[in-house]
This record gives C-alpha cells, sequence and structure tokens, in this order.
C-alpha cells in the first residue's frame, strides 16, 4: 500500500560514511616514497573511481594569538581550494586541523614556517587510512569464516545467516545437515536444519521461527537454539536421550522474502512478498495461510490487511514447502512454531473456542514448560488456547499440525510484552534464547516420554 | 460485562521504574477501574495509586529532564529510536520516554474493547524551540492488535514540569483512509485520570 513503507537503511544518525575524511589521530604508517605511494594510489583510485587522497597529509596547527590565527586564515584565501579545514581557525588554544592535498605539501609547509606556525603531522597519508576503513568494513560486511566466530548476541542479515548455516553443517556435519525443501515467492532457497544421531525416518519435532518476518528475536532464538542443541549433545542427558531417538528439524527464515525486506525497506513488513493482479498490496500472512480453519474469524480477505489469509489454503510456496515436507516424512510427533512478541505459550485453537480433545494434556504440559522458562531469568509467560490467550485466529500453523495428527502443537510469543516489540535490544537475544530453549527442551523431553 | 451499557473492568497491578537502567524497581501498588461506554474508544479511568517516589523527589526529576531538554544547543532532530536492532542511544533516551508519554496519551484515546496498542518506534522528532517549554514534533509508529497493522500517527507535545501536558496529534487508519485525532490535555502527576 503506497504510503506504508518506510526507508530504514541509514537508522543512526551522524555515523561516518565510506570515503568521508576523519579525523583522529590515524595509525602508524610505514615510511614509503612519496612517488610511489602515488603511483600506487592513482591505480587505485582508477580501479575504484574514487575521489583520491593518496600523499595528502593532515596537518594541526596551534596559533599562538589572534595574528597567527589570521594567518592561517589568510591560507584560505591564497590556496583557494587547496586548504580543506577539518578544524577551521576559530580561536587561539583551540587546534586549527587542514587536510593538504599532496602536490601543495611543500608550499603550505613553507608558509607555516615562514610565519612561526608550529605544525604536527597528524595522519600521513590520508588515503591509507581511507583504505584501511574500507578494508575493514568490507572485512565486516563479509560473511564469516567459520560458525564459532558468529555473533549470537547481534542480529544478522538473510546472507549472514545462509552463510552461517553452512559453516554450522560443515563443522557439525555428524550431527547436522541442511535440506533445501522449497523456494520462496522470489525465488530464495527455503532451507531446514536436520539434527539426527542415525536410523531411519525416526519420529520427528519440528521448529519453526521468522514466519513473520518483523519478529527478528525468532530467527535469532532459533539460530542460537541450533548451536544449543549441537553442544548439548552428550552433556545434557535429557537433550541426548532424545536426541538418540529422534530427530529435530528447524526452518531458521521460514520467510526469507520478508526478512530481506526488513532489512532493505520496510522493518516491519510481517507478510511474505507474494503478488497477484487487481492490487498493488502484496504480502500474505503466512501464518493464516494454512489450511485448518482457513478464511475464518482472525483472518482477512484483504490483501491489503496485515492478516490477510491469501486466495486459498497453501497457496503461499513457504507455507506448501513444509505442508510438503512434514506430511511427505509422515513421522512428525511435535510442532513449535516461535513468534514474537508477547510473552505466551499457546496451543491450538486458534480459529476456535473451542477446546482440543487434548486440551488437558497440552494445558499441563505448557505449564511445565513455563515454569521452567521462569527460572531461568524470571520472565512471566501466560499459557493456554491461542483463541483464549491472544485472540482468535485461522489458518494458523499449529491448528493445521494439531488436525494433521500432530498432538504436541505449540506455538511461542516471545519476549516482550510491548515496550519495545519488534524492535527487541539485541542485548536480549541470548537471555530470551536461554529462557525458550528451556521450554523447548520440557516439551520435546515430553514428546519422548508419551509416544504415540 | 454489560453489554448494554458498556464494558467495565477492574485492574490491579503493580508498577515499576520504566527506565530499566534503574533495575527492576518496584514503586507502587495501583487499583484502576475502567469503564468502555458502548464500545467505544477512549475508556473512562478511574485509578489510584500508592506511590514510593515522593513528590519532591518527582518534582526533582522532572526538573532535571527538563533542563536536559533545554540544555540541547540546537533544537533536536533524530529519526528512527529505537533503531533497527532496538538500541536507543543514551542521550537520545528521554526523547523516547517523553514520546512515550506523548504517545500514551494517543493509545489511550483509541483503545475500544476489542483494539489495542502499543509503541513501536518514533521515526522522527522535531523540537521547536521556544522560551520556556518543551515543544515537540513527534511521528511514531503504533502496533495495533489483534489486526497487526502499523498505524503512523503524528503527535504534538508541549510540557512544562508541574503543568499539564498538551498532546495533539493525528493518526491515519491506512486500511479505511480514516483519521482519528484529538487533543489531550493531562497531567503527568495527579493520581486520578478522570474523563476529559
Amino acid at each position: 500500500m503506497p504510503g506504508r513503507e518506510e526507508s530504514s537503511g541509514s537508522s543512526s544518525a551522524g555515523r561516518s560514511m565510506q570515503g568521508t575524511p576523519r579525523q583522529g589521530l590515524g595509525p602508524r604508517l610505514p615510511h614509503m616514497g612519496k612517488w610511489t605511494l602515488l603511483f600506487c594510489g592513482c591505480i587505485l583510485a582508477a580501479a575504484w573511481g574514487q575521489m583520491n587522497f593518496t600523499g595528502d597529509q593532515v596537518l594541526r596547527i596551534l596559533a599562538k594569538d589572534e595574528k597567527q590565527l589570521s594567518f592561517l586564515r589568510d591560507l584560505e584565501i591564497l590556496k583557494p581550494q587547496k586548504v580543506d579545514f577539518w578544524r577551521g581557525p576559530a580561536r587561539p588554544s583551540l587546534p586549527v586541523d587542514m587536510r593538504i592535498p599532496f602536490a601543495e605539501l611543500d608550499d603550505i609547509k613553507g608558509y607555516l614556517e615562514s610565519h612561526g606556525l608550529a605544525y604536527t603531522v597528524m595522519i600521513k597519508n590520508v588515503q591509507v587510512l581511507l583504505d584501511a576503513e574500507r578494508e575493514a568494513m568490507a572485512k565486516a560486511r563479509r560473511l564469516e569464516r567459520s560458525a564459532s566466530s558468529f555473533s549470537y548476541s547481534s542480529y544478522h542479515t538473510l546472507e549472514e545467516i545462509y552463510s552461517w548455516i553452512d559453516n554450522f553443517v560443515t563443522e557439525h556435519s555428524d550431527i547436522v545437515s541442511k535440506i533445501h525443501i522449497g523456494n520462496s515467492f522470489e525465488n530464495r532457497s527455503i532451507l531446514i536444519l536436520k539434527f539426527s544421531t542415525g536410523g531411519s525416518n525416526r519420529p520427528a519435532i519440528w521448529i519453526d521461527t521468522g514466519i513473520h518476518s518483523r519478529e527478528w528475536i525468532t530467527h535469532a532464538t532459533g539460530i542460537w537454539t541450533a548451536r544449543k542443541i549441537v553442544s548439548a549433545y552428550g552433556k545434557d542427558s535429557i537433550l541426548t536421550d532424545i536426541l538418540n531417538t529422534m530427530d529435530i528439524f528447524i526452518d531458521l527464515v521460514t520467510n526469507p522474502d520478508g526478512f530481506a525486506f526488513t532489512h532493505s525497506m520496510n522493518r516491519l513488513w510481517r507478510k511474505n512478498k507474494s503478488s497477484r493482479p487487481g492490487t498493488s498490496c502484496t504480502g500474505v500472512d503466512l501464518n493464516r495461510n494454512w489450511k485448518s480453519g482457513f478464511g475464518g474469524n482472525g483472518s482477512n480477505s484483504n490483501p491489503c490487511s496485515e492478516t490477510y489469509h491469501g486466495p486459498s489454503p497453501q497457496s503461499e510456496p513457504e507455507v506448501a514447502a513444509i505442508v510438503d515436507f512434514i506430511t511427505g516424512h509422515g513421522n512428525f510427533k511435535a510442532l513449535i512454531s516461535i513468534h514474537s512478541y508477547s510473552q505466551m505459550l499457546m496451543y491450538p485453537y486458534g480459529h476456535s473456542m473451542e477446546p482440543v480433545s487434548s486440551q488437558k494434556e497440552l494445558y499441563r504440559l505448557a505449564k511445565k514448560a513455563v515454569k521452567a522458562l521462569y527460572k531461568v531469568h524470571g520472565i512471566n509467560y501466560i499459557f493456554g488456547s491461542i483463541s483464549n490467550t491472544l485472540y482468535v485466529a485461522s489458518g494458523v500453523t499449529v491448528d493445521w499440525a494439531y488436525d494433521s495428527g500432530i498432538k504436541y502443537a505449540f506455538t511461542f510469543e516471545l519476549r516482550d510484552t510491548g515496550r519495545y516489540g519488534f524492535l527487541l535490544p539485541a542485548t536480549q537475544i541470548i537471555p530470551t534464547a536461554q529462557e525458550t530453549w528451556m521450554a523447548i527442551r520440557t516439551i520435546m523431553q515430553h514428546t519422548l516420554n508419551h509416544p504415540y | 460485562v454489560d453489554s448494554k451499557q458498556g464494558c467495565k473492568i477492574d485492574l490491579v497491578f503493580s508498577t515499576q521504574s520504566y527506565n530499566q537502567e534503574e533495575g527492576e524497581k518496584h514503586l507502587g501498588n495501583c487499583s484502576a477501574h475502567v469503564f468502555f461506554k458502548n464500545e467505544k474508544p477512549r475508556p473512562a479511568i478511574n485509578i489510584t495509586c500508592t506511590r514510593s517516589i515522593e513528590k519532591k523527589k518527582r518534582q526533582e526529576d522532572d526538573y532535571l529532564l527538563y533542563k536536559q531538554l533545554k540544555q540541547l544547543k540546537n533544537p533536536l532532530k533524530a529519526a528512527n529510536i529505537p533503531d533497527s536492532h532496538g538500541h536507543i542511544d543514551p542521550s537520545l533516551r528521554p526523547i523516547w520516554d517523553l514520546a512515550f508519554l506523548g504517545s500514551s496519551y494517543v493509545m489511550w484515546e483509541k483503545t475500544t474493547p476489542f483494539l489495542h496498542y502499543n509503541l513501536v518506534r518514533l521515526t522522527s522528532v522535531k523540537q521547536w524551540k521556544t522560551n520556556d517549554t518543551i515543544d515537540f514534533d513527534y511521528t511514531v509508529l503504533l502496533h495495533e492488535l489483534p489486526t497487526q497493522e502499523i498505524i503512523p500517527c503524528r503527535i504534538r507535545l508541549v510540557w512544562y514540569p508541574g503543568k499539564p501536558l498538551k498532546v495533539k496529534y493525528q493518526c491515519q487508519e491506512l486500511q479505511t483512509l480514516e483519521e482519528s485525532s484529538g487533543t489531550v490535555e493531562g497531567s503527568a502527576e495527579s493520581t486520578e485520570l478522570s474523563n476529559i
């Protein structure tokens, strides 16, 4: 819908940008011949098509009095556009910083010396600093070399997550593998992680995160959980028992198109990015597109709505891929779909206030899981069926799962309760993941001990 | 709930310091009576709280905030608080706090038995330079539940410690192209918010 999209590209004011000269002392630079530098600089500049600051220096001058200060001001008149004041002449006792182009160095230094102006060379070669800065930025953006140097307490881009997946699978190939279950509307790969210690088509547990792209804490929690699973195997007896009998599958970026969009254009995008003729509004709410109570209350037939259910059940490739995989597998015993925010743990139904037949057992399990979660950091979750706890919503994942025979179908709404909401500070990623893990573990343990 | 007259809710809750840097300090207890007449927005609220911060300390804190905001050299201009990663620069915290206060009035005005709101983000702030009052123009994004819609609102907030807060706002309802707008005057200090 026009007017709804906001640019969230540069969110912090005043950050230093590539190519802008910086103030401050640079690192100690190796001594290089003037002309070698100039030559290299020209090549590099030509290659990058950028402004060239090779050999330029930044001088700091302390004017003793107004007279000396005026000499500096005169410099601007004598050498128009040849002197670039980073800190202009203001008053004596305040340093004056100026960038001098390579070709002017001898002249300017001569001028300063002849007028008794003391100076120091703050930056010996501006271009070298710029190159170093550019390299550092590229390095930071460049994908992490290993899953262990990946920051689990930061939010990441789609590319970073996919790169982490590859590293993670390589580093833990004894337990983890990657499966491509389909493609999104914009043709991005939908990848899931499989955790297995062997066997063939073992009873399985499904976890998905990021079905609503703006819920960034869910992807972050999923990634941390994946790492937790491999590190806990062989150490945590409960998890070890689980993994010795069952397989775990995690769909980390259930809505990759939406997620990419939250990084590029609109941090608050919720739906996928499918388009249809007849309307300029895009996107289907993937958590209203499942075949259970489809089109009922708590979903919307208006394509411009945030809870638009789509033209038909499973019409969306992101949902169809999961349905096909789970149905094809045929042996899933639990499904956990993770959202944010509200601090809730819920079971079906969303589309109706009627209790499911396993309601009593699910209630008790939810209670136990929430208690385990609370023990970690004292965070309170409420629990119950979706329709009773949150609101009536039709065509949701867990309703479909339950109706398909997956009894232990739960959905989380992670931290917080509205203070930061979707924009949960990254400092809360690990605490959130730690407490959520204890709840997930409780559900998995119960599933293991109650085969059906 | 008497649907003929409206919806009555009685609440009891405890309060804690909004500023989490001060820790989860328990501040007081409140009991409130909320009444939605005929499912209309802006419920009548009768609330009493026990406070554990003395009036004097509150006035001091208010004046401190006032001074902080007055001391800003150039009228403040900022955008996207918090950023995409949930971070708020400490220097911008007071701005967020004030915006939250203004937004809470707007949200109260819009709340019905079926719709409630949370503040997502301050998309832009612009300060007006005045001699005495603190005067801000904000745009905020509100998260509407259960529709899940994101509602942009423009808010004009005028504050002076000890005086009632003045809030003018205009929200854009994207779906229906309706606009909700209004003016609220409220006191941040009073222990009773009556229907204005």
